[in-house]
């Protein structure tokens, strides 16, 4: 493990509005790879399409992805993304292993139970979190080298296709595919990988359903205990215009409470349909919290004639971002789905006169 | 309420719930309790989630801030069935937005639960008790998790219920979390056990102020953690009683927020206001909460009387003779034990009369001398006569405020006589004393019973007091043997010539006659049971019969003493020859079972649903002096006389009613502990090692062996014999310890309500569970132990026990040693994780309890010591460090010899 960059985030964050990068996916599309090209030779005879698992082009396109970070430092972002956002057994299963639905079986836990003890997919989450790790790294450490400034890098854990909150099928409402141990299973092994791998921070973000997320916070504190040292943790939630999770409707500010034991460097809001519609829910995280904030909204909506595949163009971008800094409710501004590296230089330009916000005292949070 | 700098307790479901400074009093609904509420339980047994998720959604329409949600019943698959619930409350808005309170006392529950919650909720609870390595574990498990917790002032030595204790332990327990287990101090929430006052037992009355005041210390001293607690608990002692009870939840949460209380479980439902108590209730029940005065309980339970709500069971019956004159109703009342009309039909006869004695020398006597009559006579059973005795009482406590008046006028009452009674120090046995003390009230004796563990001078001076014409003594274990001798030569002492009846379990007309009767000069008659004490106590009082009567008991006592030492005795052998004789098992080929975990295991709120399946029914027929064998199948009782099978019959369905009362408002509660340790014989004592390096002794258990000379060549068995001496053989013993409390509270208040029926009813029922309780014991044990598959045996089998191994207590013939019990209870902790005491006799505390050693050994088998020569006993006092004639006042009845 690396030496614990949390003193040098905070000057970071204190001296001014730092920088996350922008949509990994979004920005591959740029490139117009091809289904082989994704499969490369390792996974030439993969049973289903790769094109969409954009992880595993970490593996068959290296250069590619070395690039998109280049691309997005050289754009002004202090902190990059690994690209590991479904780097984990139970999302890469749905690549890799037959559904059970098609032989008349169901998604359960003794599935996946299965496809947690599965050796391949075992040795490709490993890989893809490592590899991803040491892409990322070498770019930022290059770029800190070349301008001076110091780049870090996040271990990007993401959400998964499953809920731990939600039934799938409304006849059986107290069924759950998939059990709380497994999900934490699952999380530790990929959190281990990027640790592994030498990224400075851990981001658990587009956190959609609570429950999900706390099964990823309690095997990054295993981890930590484990390994005897920790890192900055970020944690970014998925809220809809209703001002509570995508899929476990949980409010702001109920999540808060429910993940500020682990004294999180930040917390913050990503994706969702845009943000206008994140503004108030950010203002509300930023009167409340005791740690810095974070905010990375997608373009817009989705918009399949846009270049991106999005509303917002990176003017537009730089306008809600740039007002949200001169608000004082930011510390790491950046830009998710439909975000490419002009989107982030635009941010970055705008977000710079503003002062960083000043997180509130703990006491003075508590006011209840 | 908090000091304002207290940092606030912040909760969420998918919403979130801040308690701060200025909030106020949380309370958190207990009907999604299966402890808490009956309603909810049968739902979740009748697995009709839907209806039981409902619960939960009116609870918090009706305002609740946090639920509490607990499954912790004998019969409940507590981890599946929590996940099952919390994942349906998930998909339930309404429901899920508040905090949810995981309750149970065990941890995988806990950790199941809190797997659950997307939000923040509280763990209820975690605690010392079994030590600060687990602890520390779980409390760093739930940090991980981002939950609050409850900890309960509990430590490895047990419960705390002194104010010194509470605050011993929370501090201890505060200064772990925070300084080892950086655990956000807002985040703890104690509860310093909130205890049952007003039982009548001196030492519970001051704990309500302990918890007060350990209150006001833990939120002046430990900064920002909250207190919680139960608070039904504090008024049991008034179940059945809702007023009582409500008003003094309600005061007592007056003073406890006051000294800072948070929150607790309550039944909103069952607060009432405190300002809207009445005055004479408000004071009564703050005496007892604040223990004002050492009447404080004497006096609520006066005031208790006028708010106990009317009994509205209605029977179907025949009223036609309701029709027929006030003699003939008061009679008929009496003969079928019909309360309902009582006290209407007692005032009219008052007025007829003129004056209340006449009605109670006249109708009453009358109808109570044909049911004695009957009694006699075989045609009325017990069960019966009780029921009358309380139509009896009944009547009588509504002419007592009548005759108060007019006590001047008439100083001088007739009664048949007057017996004082009680069971002697150190026994809690009184079923039997309690029969005999109606039937004798029945049969127009005055009677004035003292309880249970009552010394001799009280006995004596109670005597003096009320004039008594005969003492009468009871009690179940040996031990008590002694101490009636003592009251007997202390009768001597004082010179009185008062007779003395001895009853119960262990005592005989033997024991009587050779070790009690020498020891006063009066009349010492044994009682065999109470169909027998109103001829006993009627020829004792006849001025006519009188001398004849006790001319035949001294001869008959004077033979039992002859032939005692007259030669009359079993011929015996010497210990050396009985341990050459001792059973022998080929240990070369027999590898003992290894049971599936070492230690103890306890087992809190074990469902009494599920013991009624285990009850052994025909003892709680003798209890009831109806003698047969209960058949379970047919659920009838086999006797020869019909009409008793009838009346058993009867009883049956009623007790089984009472059963469902029991089981429906908690009325009882069984606690046990049982356990698993590597051991050895060593001789005939047995070796309780310290761990399977089977090098350190931890306890050594010592055996009696039998001495009497065998007619086969049988072996002359000791315990120690069905464990391997050998310490390389893995072999072990096991113990248990069960206790069913509640039932003299519920006992003492029906009698109150006088009662008598029910209050025997209760008690017997109490004893039959705690027997039940030690069978399935004993069967989970053989499981654990792999010498029995969980359905090998049906209920039936079980109870007749026709499996493998045996479980002897001390005290009993295997070993009647008494002495021996603590020496278990020490091994168990027995008292702690049960609540089950041992009184200065070694007699346990409550009466419904049983303990014992679980042997494995497939020949393991029961069998009897008595006869016990010098040379065992002797050798008996060496290994236990005892002199020999502590040894032999022990072993008295089983001895062999003059000791």
């Amino acid at each position: 493990m690396r030496s614990d960059p949390t003193a040098k985030l905070h000057d970071l964050f204190r001296s001014r509005v730092a920088l996350l990068d922008g949509a990994m996916g979004t920005t591959i599309r740029e490139y117009s790879l091809s289904e082989s090209a994704a499969r490369g030779d390792r996974f030439a005879d993969a049973p289903q399409d790769l094109l969409n698992n954009g992880d595993i082009l970490s593996l068959t396109q290296p250069d590619t992805i070395a690039d998109i970070h280049r691309r997005f430092l050289d754009a002004g972002s202090d902190i990059i993304e690994t690209n590991t956002f479904s780097a984990t057994t139970l999302s890469q299963a749905e690549f890799f292993i037959e559904d059970p639905r098609e032989q008349g079986g169901r998604k359960d836990p003794a599935f996946f139970q299965k496809v947690l003890e599965d050796d391949f997919l075992r040795g490709l989450v490993e890989d893809l979190n490592i590899e991803s790790t040491r892409i990322a790294r070498e770019q930022a450490d290059r770029i800190e080298e070349e301008t001076g400034t110091p780049r870090f890098v996040a271990g990007a854990i993401g959400p998964l296709t499953l809920s731990l909150s939600n039934a799938p099928d409304h006849d059986d409402p107290s069924f759950r595919p998939v059990t709380f141990d497994q999900v934490q299973a699952s999380y530790l092994h990929q959190a281990r990988a990027l640790v592994e791998g030498g990224c400075d921070l851990l981001l658990v973000e587009t956190i959609f359903d609570s429950l999900n997320a706390k099964a990823a916070l309690v095997a990054i504190q295993q981890l930590f205990e484990e390994r005897g040292s920790s890192l900055p943790v970020i944690v970014s939630a998925a809220i809809g215009s209703g001002g509570a999770t995508l899929i476990s409707a949980q409010r702001i500010e109920a999540f808060w409470i429910a993940v500020r034991h682990i004294k999180p460097l930040a917390v913050g809001l990503n994706c969702c349909e845009g943000p206008d519609v994140l503004r108030p829910f950010v203002a509300e995280l930023a009167e409340s919290v005791d740690c810095f904030t974070s905010c990375y909204p997608n373009a817009g909506l989705p918009n399949p004639l846009a270049p991106t595949g999005f509303d917002l163009e990176p003017h537009h971008m730089a306008e809600y971002m740039g007002e949200f800094a001169k608000s004082g409710l930011l510390n790491i501004a950046g830009g998710c789905c439909g975000n490419t590296p002009s989107h982030i230089a635009a941010i970055a330009e705008a977000v710079k006169p503003h002062q960083p916000r000043i997180p509130r005292a703990r006491a003075m949070t508590l006011s209840g | 309420m908090m000091t304002p700098e207290s940092l606030p307790l912040c909760l969420s479901g998918t919403d979130a719930y801040v308690h701060g400074p200025g909030s106020t009093f949380l309370i958190i609904g207990e009907r999604t309790n299966v402890a808490g509420s009956p309603r909810f339980r049968k739902l979740i047994k009748e697995d009709r989630l839907e209806e039981a998720v409902e619960v939960a959604r009116q609870q918090v329409s009706n305002g609740a801030n946090v639920i509490d949600i607990c499954f912790d019943e004998g019969l409940i698959d507590g981890v599946a069935m929590m996940t099952r619930f919390l994942h349906l409350l998930q998909g339930e808005p309404d429901v899920a937005r508040v905090p949810f309170m995981i309750d149970s006392s065990k941890w995988e529950i806990l950790e199941a639960g809190v797997k659950c919650l997307q939000g923040k909720g509280i763990l209820n609870s975690i605690s010392l008790k079994e030590g600060e390595e687990r602890f520390i574990e779980q409390a760093r498990i739930i940090r991980r998790f981002g939950a609050a917790v409850v900890v309960m002032a509990f430590d490895e030595q047990g419960q705390a219920a002194t104010y010194k204790d509470k605050t011993r332990i929370c501090e201890r327990a505060y200064r772990i979390l925070v300084d080892r287990v950086d655990f956000p101090p807002e985040d703890i929430i104690f509860d310093p056990n909130i205890l049952t006052v007003a039982t009548g037992i001196e030492e519970h009355n001051n704990y309500a102020v302990d918890f007060i005041e350990a209150t006001r210390w833990i939120k002046e001293n430990l900064p920002h953690a909250r207190v919680s607690g139960g608070v039904s608990n504090i008024s049991f002692s008034f179940r059945g009683n809702n007023i009582v009870r409500e008003a003094m939840h309600s005061a007592f949460l007056f003073h406890a927020t006051q000294a800072g209380m948070d929150m607790g479980i309550v039944n909103a439902g069952m607060l009432e206001v405190y300002d809207e108590i009445s005055p004479r209730l408000l004071k009564g029940v703050e005496d007892v909460i604040l223990n004002r005065h050492p009447d404080a309980t004497d006096q609520l339970l006066s005031i208790a009387e006028d708010f106990i709500g009317k009994e509205g069971k209605k029977q179907k019956v025949d009223l036609r003779w309701r029709e027929s004159s006030v003699e003939k109703r008061l009679e008929y009342a009496l003969l079928k034990g019909i309360t309902e009309f009582i006290d209407s039909d007692t005032e009219e006869a008052r007025k007829q009369y003129g004056r209340p004695l006449k009605v109670i020398e006249g109708p009453l006597m009358d109808g109570m001398s044909i049911v004695g009559d009957l009694f006699g006579e075989g045609k009325m059973f017990l069960p019966q006569v009780v029921k009358s005795a309380r139509v009896m009482k009944k009547a009588v406590a509504w002419l007592t405020p009548f005759m108060e008046e007019e006590k001047a006028a008439n100083p001088d009452q007739r009664s048949a006589g007057r017996i004082v009674m009680a069971t002697v120090k150190g026994d809690v046995h009184d079923i039997g004393k309690n029969i005999v003390g109606v039937v004798l009230s029945c049969n127009g004796f005055e009677v004035k019973d003292l309880g249970v563990m009552v010394s001799c001078e009280k006995i004596l001076e109670a005597a003096r007091e009320h004039n008594a014409d005969i003492i009468g003594l009871s009690g179940l274990i040996t031990p008590s043997l002694d101490e009636m001798i003592h009251v007997a030569s202390e009768m001597e002492r004082a010179q009185m010539d008062t007779p003395l009846l001895i009853g119960g379990a262990t005592t005989s007309a033997a024991h009587t006659a050779i070790k009690i009767a020498p020891a006063y000069s009066g009349p010492v008659v044994h009682v065999l049971d109470a169909s027998r004490s109103v001829p006993v106590t009627t020829a004792l009082l006849s001025p006519d019969n009188r001398d004849e009567f006790r001319k035949k008991n001294q001869k008959k006592q004077e033979e039992h003493r002859l032939s005692f030492s007259g030669g009359k005795r079993k011929p015996s052998i010497s210990l050396s020859e009985a341990r050459a004789n001792r059973f022998k098992c080929d240990w070369e080929t027999y590898s003992p079972p290894v049971p599936e975990f070492m230690g103890t295991r306890v087992v809190e709120h074990q469902s009494i649903r599920e013991l009624t399946n285990y009850i052994d029914w025909s003892p709680f027929f003798h209890a009831w002096g109806l003698r047969g064998v209960w058949k379970n199948e047919e659920q009838i009782l086999k006797t020869r006389n019909a009409e008793q099978a009838d009346e058993a019959a009867k009883l049956y369905i009623e007790a089984n009613e009472m059963l469902e009362t029991i089981i429906s408002q908690n009325l009882l509660e069984a606690q046990g502990v049982f356990g698993f340790f590597p051991a050895n014989s060593d001789g005939d004592d047995l070796v309780v090692w310290t761990d399977e390096n089977r090098s350190h002794e931890r306890i050594r258990f010592h055996t009696l062996r039998q001495q009497i000379k065998k007619d086969s060549d049988k072996p002359h068995y000791a315990l120690a014999d069905f464990l391997s001496n050998d310490p390389s053989t893995s072999d072990y013993l096991g113990g248990f310890v069960v206790g069913i409390h509640g039932a003299d509270e519920w006992a003492k208040n029906l009698e109150e309500q006088h009662d008598p029926y029910q209050a025997i009813m209760a008690k017997a029922l109490a004893d039959r569970c705690a027997e039940a309780f030690a069978e399935l014991l004993h069967h989970r044990a053989r499981v654990a132990w792999s010498i029995e598959s969980p359905h090998q045996f049906s209920r039936e089998e079980l109870i007749h026990e026709n499996y493998r191994g045996i479980r002897p207590a001390p005290g009993y013939p295997a070993q009647p040693d008494h002495t021996e019990k603590p020496l278990l209870f020490d091994l168990l902790e027995a008292s702690q994780s049960t609540g089950v005491s041992l009184t200065e006799s070694h007699a346990m505390h409550p009466g419904a309890s049983v303990c014992g050693l679980y042997f494995s050994h497939p020949e393991s088998r029961y069998f009897a010591i008595n006869s016990l020569q010098e040379d065992q006993v002797e050798d008996y006092a060496k290994r236990k460090g005892m002199s020999r004639a502590e040894c032999e006042k022990w072993l008295g009845p089983w001895l062999g010899y003059e000791g």
